[in-house]
């Protein structure tokens, strides 16, 4: 029995477009594995006295076209081809929505449910120690991931700022307001989503006020997905969420539109709405998979991954013109060949979900000028590198005839490769 | 429909009646509460007071007639129309009182005088005789102690004026010291002493063979005259033979003993009633505030007495607590006990445990810092008999049938029971005392919780089996005295509920007459808006039997923590958590990144609705904003979450209740507040002095810790981890597991409850989902006894949504051998464990394995093919129930599988858990493990081998030799108590030389080490020896110092062995 091996998936996806790109062998070598690794250990002095060493890592796909970004996870089942996965996926992303930054991401084997809050800060510090050289705002910049939150990224900022004697709080992103954070991280994916759809409305020649969409799931994508779309003058007509009572899902539609100002009351933090105040709003209480059955000119699968598969794509209503996928993987590939045939237009998840990640960028660009912006500011900065994003990826797609998914790949790989082509790498 | 109307104003009336006594009771009992005051004044104040305990208060009128002296109201008359009761006690006659009406009533269809009247009269007379009987006490005592100094500074021991003084003015004390006496003079070996007893107990058996047995008393009295006459005697004797110091002690310990016996007779007495025994303590009480001394022995004795007659006569029970109480304790709690007239009763396992918390508490000196933080919220107790008297009160008895029904038809009978409780009525005595209770409660919300004499004793916590409800006490008096009674009734009518007959035919405990002790609790908390709750509350476990991270312990115990009653934190939730710390190491927490932390916090919060006079569960969210600002202690309990990362607040002004994002994590109160370490001590101390893990129950009203309840923890045995073989085929692994893995192993299932969750899933009928838990009821029933499991989804028996998980009760499953809840992924949603809940308790009691499965895990096998595609034998054994056939598959593993039975292998320390088709076990012992810990196998005969050890020692054992006066046995081996590695406490009462001294020893070594290698072998106890030898002189014995004091003490007194007749 062969085991799965995600960084081996992730290389059969870059060979494919390699072939598309006809890359050369000596960039696809380049490409197809990192640029460099660090392994390492981290003494921690335990609250019991004794010391525990942890491993570390930190890897980095690719530097070419600006410093490495990506996360650090702390998770007990960590393995280094995870990591060099997920370092590789972050280079695309970034090329992808053109903004100047690598792929990297980091972890540490460990279980934090046997940490206490004092050894997480020193497993933190610790990592900092080993790697201080050779991270940096100029260089590798770090992010909260699996496991780790702001609270992480603070104290590692602070022990990267004591090693270096300097305030420096481009080195890591995912601080908090105030603290370094950026302002418009709240919105910034829901709202990158909308700002595509615009996009593609646009392209093709739809007034997004004569649009309606329905929405899956009701968590902070969507919510401000939802926001955007209903103040350019579309309506949402149905919105699915996951009820925790009942441990299922229910689809709660209203054809006059969804209006947010109502159901965001009864909803909880997690974007559960209360189904019983719903249906006195006059909200239809359907099944789960309503959302998709609906006679709308949009799709926006905005929770979970795979929900769009063989069986329910069958129910897509003809009206549908586009789907923006602001979740990840939440079109199987099978459903993604039907979609593909059927010629509906579909904004990928990288491409679509991009605002989050961009918004890293702003935060971090910010953070190096130590000046932060007003958040209509960030806000349309965000507009203006999405829609950049999605013209060259539609006018690639459009030229060259491609589905929008492998031509947001070609960009990305496109745009990398020649960076380290014209560096002179290869 | 009107004799009902007419039954009730009869009732109300009635009970205005009763208001009205205990009203003028109360009063009295304020005038007499200061024996310091003046006795006429006293008198003249309560003439006035008691008419307003009558019907007519205007034409009553009082008079007390007290020797020569007279106290009335100048228009006294003493018409036809009047009742009267003596002022006396045992001792003495003072005098009589007197109420009269001065005109002839005009109703008297019910008498003059109501039966409650005659009671409240004689009542408030016993009261003054009392109180005339203790001022005289006094007054005694001080003279007495006044003679005795004029007379030490005269002549030494002049004590013939004190025996005469007694012989004159207090003839049974009198008695009493004279037999005394004799006695001492025939055990220090007076001959002429010993004659003269034998002369008075010869005429006594001469006298007493004509006389039948039940004339026992009269005789007695005979015997005592006799002493009377020959008592010159018996000092005469004792004049001759004893020093005056020694007679002048002895006669003034018995004087002081002799003061204490009315409550020895009372308490040891097993006919004396409740309410004499309240009587007795609170004389007692009085005596002791006014500064007399009990005698240590009395004292001791009496500790027992009263922990056995109050709460259990279990010997474990006994010798924790008596170590802990005092005979004074008890009088706080007799001034809040509720019983029928006569009653026996006791006062419940809850109310046990609460106490014995409290007194070890109170007694601590390691933590201090427990004794003055900690309290105890307000409390009544109804007492267990209270039941019985309200079923005798109904004609209700033959309900005690009940339990011998089918199951079917207990559920079937249940709610009308209830309804038919709510209906009936309350006995007289207990009404008053709820009425009193109300006046003492005011208008504090209370619990009614039952304190039965099942529940909570050491050894089997018979949890949450009995209701306990909460009550807002608001309105009027009425309003309040009916809604307490209908609480009161719902809990009685729970002794009938299914689960807990269920439970207890399970024990082999139905059979036991199940009495029902009452708590009334005041509730701890504020009033705030129009709730009332406290800030937050709790349940906490001694043992984590719930470890999340490998750097807990077992022993850093669990805290269930929840914002406002804590009930949220006893039940399962659905949709809800509370916040789990391990006091021992706080700083290990569940949940890790915020967005974890903010969806596994509680969200709502349970509290008592002033305004509808209900218990409510609101939303924190709203509260918060609403409220927040008042909240005792809220800046400790919430956290501000913002941009990923929580912060919180040092003071409420750091809060804005109405934009920030708060969240309950309880981190100030972790971080900043002594709160958890005093816990892990509350729980450490608790367990190490009730010698068991405990279970406690608390709220904190934002100032001030409450311990609402302490239990034992029920725990099963530590179970070895399993061997996991590595070499079982692939295709014949079921399932395997890697998370919240418990060690142990269930060996051979024939058969397999499986509730397909997807099925499940789909059913939108809630009728239908009920039937999938009625259905697995009686699967459970019907399949063989712990050879089968039960597997389906989600958490099972979760009260209130039917979605989350099969619903049963305990009742259903407690066959099983284990409980699979299987988790597929459904978004981000993880089933919540059944732990810390009652239903929890249940299977780790019944040794009923619990197993999570994530089937969606990686590494991990569950083959859904074989839950499917097996053959279904539901159709079968149930064929009514074949509509169930796609959610339920009961499969025949050794049918559909050649033989082969189901094993399932837990290895916690690996993490991993693996159920696999396998051969049967060979040899028939089959399930007599896990049966043999569901039943507690009785104390081993580790006492009796000790015991036959010891007695053959002192036989062999040459007393000149060695210089031995004495050889005595005491401790465990003496008490029947002795476990496996329990070491045998011999005292030896020596008078020989150094050198005997140390061949002794030597000679006892000997044994020793014979001893501890032959336990060894028995049990495989090690240990350096099984002696512990301790050496008394004579001196010691003289004076009672060290083990000395053991040898004929009052309780636990050493066991003389033969060998001490040698001399």
């Amino acid at each position: 029995m062969s085991q799965y091996n995600p960084f081996e998936t992730a290389q059969a996806q870059f060979d494919k477009v390699a072939e598309m790109l006809n890359l050369a062998v000596a960039t696809r070598k380049l490409l197809r594995n990192t640029a460099r690794e660090f392994h390492f250990n981290i003494p921690v002095a335990m609250d019991n006295g004794e010391v525990d060493v942890f491993r570390g890592f930190r890897v980095l796909h690719n530097d070419a076209r600006g410093p490495g970004k990506g996360g650090i996870r702390f998770h007990p089942q960590e393995t280094i081809d995870t990591v060099r996965a997920l370092a590789m996926w972050m280079t695309w992303k970034c090329a992808v929505v053109d903004i100047p930054l690598g792929g990297g991401k980091g972890g540490v084997i460990c279980d934090p449910h046997n940490l206490s809050p004092r050894e997480q800060e020193r497993l933190c510090r610790g990592w900092v120690r080993q790697m201080a050289k050779h991270v940096g705002p100029l260089s590798d910049v770090p992010a909260p991931d699996v496991m780790t939150s702001a609270q992480h990224m603070l104290w590692m900022l602070d022990e990267y700022e004591t090693i270096h004697g300097a305030k420096y709080p481009g080195f890591i992103t995912g601080k908090p307001i105030g603290m370094g954070g950026s302002l418009g991280r709240t919105e910034a994916t829901g709202y990158g989503v909308v700002f595509v759809i615009r996009e593609a409305l646009k392209d093709m020649d739809i007034r997004p006020e004569d649009t309606t969409a329905s929405v899956q799931g009701f968590g902070n994508v969507a919510q401000y997905a939802i926001q955007l779309y209903t103040q350019m003058g579309g309506k949402v007509i149905a919105v699915s969420c996951w009820d925790q009572p009942d441990s299922k899902a229910y689809t709660y539609k209203k054809n006059e539109g969804v209006n947010l100002d109502e159901l965001l009351p009864i909803t909880d933090h997690f974007g559960s709405i209360n189904k019983d105040k719903a249906r006195e709003l006059g909200y239809e209480q359907l099944p789960a998979e309503a959302w998709i059955e609906q006679d709308v000119d949009i799709l926006i699968p905005a929770a979970l991954e795979n929900e769009i598969n063989q069986e329910s794509i069958q129910k897509v209503k003809p009206r549908v013109k586009i789907i923006a996928e602001g979740a990840n993987g939440p079109t199987t590939i099978e459903a993604d060949e039907i979609i593909q045939k059927q010629g509906i237009f579909m904004i990928p998840d990288f491409l679509a979900n991009a605002g989050g990640v961009t918004c890293s960028y702003f935060e971090q660009v910010q953070s190096n000028m130590n000046y932060y912006w007003e958040k209509d500011d960030v806000l349309g900065r965000l507009d203006n590198k999405m829609t950049s994003a999605f013209i060259a990826v539609y006018d690639l797609a459009k030229k060259k005839k491609l589905y929008m998914r492998d031509a947001a790949y070609v960009i990305a790989i496109d745009r990398v490769a020649s960076a380290c082509k014209n560096r002179g790498w290869v | 429909m009107t004799r009902q109307k007419n039954n009730q104003d009869k009732l109300i009336k009635s009970f205005k009646e009763r208001v009205k006594e205990l009203n003028c009771l109360y009063q009295v009992e304020e005038q007499l509460r200061d024996t310091e005051s003046d006795l006429d004044k006293t008198l003249e104040k309560i003439i006035k007071i008691m008419p307003s305990g009558w019907q007519y208060p205007e034409i009553c009128r009082v008079r007390i007639l007290l020797n020569d002296k007279v106290i009335q109201l100048p228009d006294f008359t003493e018409n036809l129309w009047h009742q009267t009761a003596e002022i006396k006690t045992s001792e003495a006659q003072y005098g009589k009182i007197t109420v009269s009406y001065i005109q002839e009533p005009c109703d008297k269809k019910d008498g003059y005088f109501l039966k409650g009247e005659t009671k409240l009269l004689n009542t408030i007379s016993d009261r003054i005789a009392q109180f005339i009987w203790s001022k005289e006490l006094k007054q005694k005592i001080t003279q007495r102690n006044d003679n005795g100094l004029q007379e030490s500074r005269e002549s030494k021991n002049e004590w013939k004026p004190i025996i005469e003084l007694f012989k004159k003015s207090e003839k049974n004390l009198y008695i009493n010291i004279s037999q005394k006496m004799l006695y001492y003079l025939c055990w220090k070996g007076v001959e002429s002493a010993k004659q003269l007893l034998e002369k008075i107990t010869i005429d006594q058996k001469f006298e007493g063979e004509d006389i039948t047995e039940e004339l026992n008393r009269p005789l007695k009295k005979e015997a005592l005259a006799k002493i009377m006459t020959i008592s010159d005697d018996i000092f005469d004797i004792a004049a001759n033979h004893l020093s005056k110091n020694i007679i002048m002690s002895s006669i003034q310990k018995w004087i002081a003993e002799d003061r204490f016996r009315f409550l020895v007779r009372a308490i040891d007495d097993s006919k004396s009633s409740l309410s004499e025994i309240i009587d007795a303590l609170t004389r007692y009480h009085h005596l002791d505030s006014e500064g007399v001394m009990t005698p240590p022995a009395i004292e001791k004795g009496l500790r027992v007495s009263l922990i056995r007659r109050f709460f259990f006569d279990q010997l474990e029970f006994i010798n924790i607590t008596k170590q802990y109480t005092e005979v004074n304790d008890y009088y706080d709690i007799v001034q809040r006990i509720i019983s029928p007239a006569d009653s026996h009763g006791k006062l419940g396992g809850k109310s046990a445990g609460l106490f014995l918390a409290a007194k070890i508490i109170e007694k601590e000196t390691q933590f201090p810092e427990l004794k003055e933080n900690i309290k105890i919220p307000k409390t009544w107790y109804i007492s267990t008999d209270g039941i019985i008297s309200f079923l005798r009160y109904n004609n209700l008895e033959n309900i005690y049938e009940q339990k011998y029904k089918e199951t079917d038809e207990i559920y079937y009978d249940y709610p009308n029971i209830i309804q038919i409780f709510k209906n009936s009525y309350f006995p007289p005595e207990i009404l008053k005392g709820l009425s009193m209770a109300l006046d003492d409660f005011g208008d504090k919300p209370i619990i009614v919780r039952s304190s039965s004499l099942l529940e909570d004793r050491l050894g089997s916590a018979f949890s949450g089996k009995y209701k306990s409800l909460f009550l807002a006490n608001q309105g009027t008096k009425q309003q309040r005295l009916d809604a307490l009674f209908d609480a009161i009734s719902e809990v009685y009518a729970s002794i009938f509920a299914p689960d807990p007959i269920e439970y207890r035919k399970e024990r082999g405990l139905l059979d036991f007459q199940e009495e029902m002790g009452i708590l009334l609790q005041e509730v701890v908390g504020n009033k705030i808006g129009k709730y009332y709750f406290p800030s937050f509350a709790g349940v906490a476990f001694s043992n984590n039997e719930f470890r999340w991270s490998t750097r807990i312990q077992r022993e850093d115990g669990l805290a269930r923590l929840v914002p406002g009653l804590g009930t949220r934190a006893v039940d399962r939730m659905v949709n809800d958590y509370p916040v789990l710390i391990s006091p021992g190491n706080p700083d290990y927490r569940i949940n890790l990144t915020p967005d974890e932390i903010a969806h596994y916090s509680p969200k709502m919060i349970d509290v008592i609705n002033l305004e509808s006079n209900r218990f409510d569960s609101v939303e924190i969210k709203e509260l918060l904003k609403n409220i927040g600002n008042d909240i005792p202690g809220i800046e400790n309990m919430v956290s501000i979450l913002q941009d990923n990362l929580f912060t919180t607040a040092t003071s409420i002004l750091g809060i804005d209740f109405d934009k920030n994002n708060l969240i309950v994590t309880f981190e100030g109160l972790l971080n900043k507040t002594p709160f958890i370490i005093q816990m892990k001590h509350l729980l450490t101390v608790l367990k190490e002095k009730m010698n068991t893990p405990v279970d406690i129950e608390f709220a904190h009203d934002g100032k001030d810790f409450y311990l609402l309840q302490c239990r034992p923890q029920s725990f099963s045995k530590e179970i070895s981890p399993a061997l996991i073989p590595k070499d079982i085929p692939e295709n014949k692994i079921i399932f395997s597991a890697h998370r919240y893995i418990s060690n142990g192993h269930v060996p051979d299932i024939t058969h397999i409850v499986y509730v397909n969750p997807d099925t499940y899933n789909d059913i939108s009928d809630l009728s239908e989902l009920k039937s999938i838990g009625r259905t697995v009821g009686r699967l459970n029933k019907l399949l063989p006894k712990r050879q089968f499991i039960l597997m389906g989804p989600g958490r099972w028996g979760s009260r209130g949504d039917i979605k989350l998980g099969v619903n049963v009760t305990y009742a259903d499953i407690n066959n099983t051998a284990m409980l699979i809840e299987i988790a597929r992924k459904k978004g981000n949603y993880i089933p919540d464990l059944s732990f810390g809940t009652h239903f929890f308790q249940d299977l780790v009691e019944s040794s009923i394995r619990y197993l999570p499965l994530y089937p969606d895990d990686e590494k991990v096998v569950f083959n859904e093919r074989f839950f499917l595609s097996s053959e279904n034998i539901l159709n079968q054994i149930l064929p009514e129930c074949s509509l169930l056939e796609k959610v339920i598959h009961v499969i025949d593993v050794p049918k559909t599988n050649e033989g082969m039975i189901l094993r399932i292998l837990m290895n916690a320390d690996l993490e991993e858990a693996i159920g696999f088709l396998s051969e049967p076990s060979t040899g028939t012992t089959i399930y007599s493990s896990d049966e043999k810990e569901a039943v507690k196998k009785p104390a081993d005969d580790f006492w009796l081998w000790r015991m036959h050890m010891v007695k053959k020692i002192a036989s062999s054992l040459d007393p000149k030799r060695f210089g031995v006066k004495g050889l005595y046995v005491f401790g465990s081996t003496k008490n029947a108590t002795a476990g496996p590695a329990s070491d045998i406490d011999l005292l030896i009462h020596f008078k020989g030389s150094d050198k005997q001294k140390e061949a002794l020893q030597h000679w006892l070594e000997g044994w020793s080490l014979t001893l501890a290698e032959q336990n060894y072998l028995r049990t495989g106890y090690q240990t350096d020896g099984l002696l512990d030898v301790h050496f008394v002189t004579d001196e010691d014995i003289k004076n009672k110092t060290s083990y000395a004091s053991k040898i004929g003490a009052v309780t636990d007194a050493a066991m003389p062995l033969s060998s001490a007749e040698h001399i």
